[in-house]
């Protein structure tokens, strides 16, 4: 599947761009990173423009996390659990809510961009933990655009190296969730 | 030793440790930029001809005359398999003639590798 998003951002662009990290930000493991680097290689060959680009990332990143906090908090532990389970992140979805409680604000920022695995989770405990929803948006923000531009940017740098800084994001991705594990 | 040497000499050992720490993390961020660099960037399924094209610096209509294909204007973002599917063509195989097509653009007959 991963392959065929990937071939959809090649081909469709930004409005797939939009749709693939939305639904990735509820929590459907999909590679946003590789798709975000390879949306900024499209830039730098002319095929994607960058404002868009940023935009539809940032937008889609957003909208996927606000619906992630919004079962968090209305949907009950019956419909987290239940998406946890979906996903088979019940462990990664309590070792989230401990982190949240933990590292606040901050904690949602690193884990937009920098620990995005993480994400989908924190945005399901910071709603189950009634995490104030203003300050989730202010952070959310911040740690999306951070991403979109981060990764948009790097991508369009090394852009004829795409597979091998997502290998090298990858390695340093791994090292830092073992840390913060 | 009075509280003014020693507040000043942690703050030299502080500065001392942060100067080397950011050359170490520049010098493995260095290397790992050359080592992006010098990688071969692979083919993938999902890669369309001009992505292709421009991971290895070639021109795309190099890469479509090579497997064939009269590119759709303005321009032909369809994947590797999507063409391969429209060409009736096993993926593997369309992957397998655009390397060839590379590694023919980068040794030139009778010339040296770029």
């Amino acid at each position: 599947m991963n392959e065929q998003l990937l071939a959809a951002v090649s081909q469709y662009g930004a409005p797939a761009l939009f749709g693939i990290v939305t639904i990735a930000a509820i929590g459907v493991p999909l590679p946003i990173t590789l798709l975000l680097i390879v949306a900024g290689s499209m830039i730098s060959q002319g095929a994607m423009n960058l404002w868009w680009a940023i935009g539809a990332a940032g937008a889609g990143s957003i909208l996927g996390d606000q619906a992630g906090y919004a079962i968090g908090r209305w949907g009950g532990p019956a419909a987290v659990a239940k998406i946890g389970g979906l996903f088979g992140k019940r462990a990664s979805l309590r070792a989230a809510e401990a982190k949240a409680k933990a590292w606040g604000g901050p904690g949602i920022y690193i884990t937009r961009w920098l620990l995005s695995p993480l994400g989908p989770w924190i945005n399901l405990a910071s709603g189950t933990a009634r995490y104030p929803w203003h300050r989730f948006l202010l952070w959310d923000m911040l740690g999306e655009l951070t991403g979109a531009v981060v990764y948009i940017g790097l991508g369009r740098f090394f852009s004829d190296r795409v597979m091998a800084l997502y290998a090298v994001l990858g390695d340093l991705r791994h090292g830092m969730l073992d840390s913060w594990a | 030793m009075s509280d003014t040497w020693r507040r000043t000499l942690a703050v030299g050992l502080a500065f001392v440790v942060a100067i080397t720490g950011t050359f170490v993390f520049a010098y493995r961020a260095g290397r790992q930029v050359r080592h992006i660099r010098t990688e071969n960037e692979p083919i993938r399924a999902w890669m369309s001809v001009p992505f292709i094209a421009h991971a290895h610096h070639l021109p795309a209509s190099v890469l479509f005359q090579a497997i064939g294909v009269q590119p759709r204007e303005p321009r032909d973002r369809r994947s590797v398999r999507s063409l391969a599917h429209d060409l009736h063509r096993p993926v593997p195989e369309l992957m397998a003639e655009l390397q060839r097509a590379i590694d023919a653009a980068a040794q030139p007959p009778g010339g040296h590798p770029r």
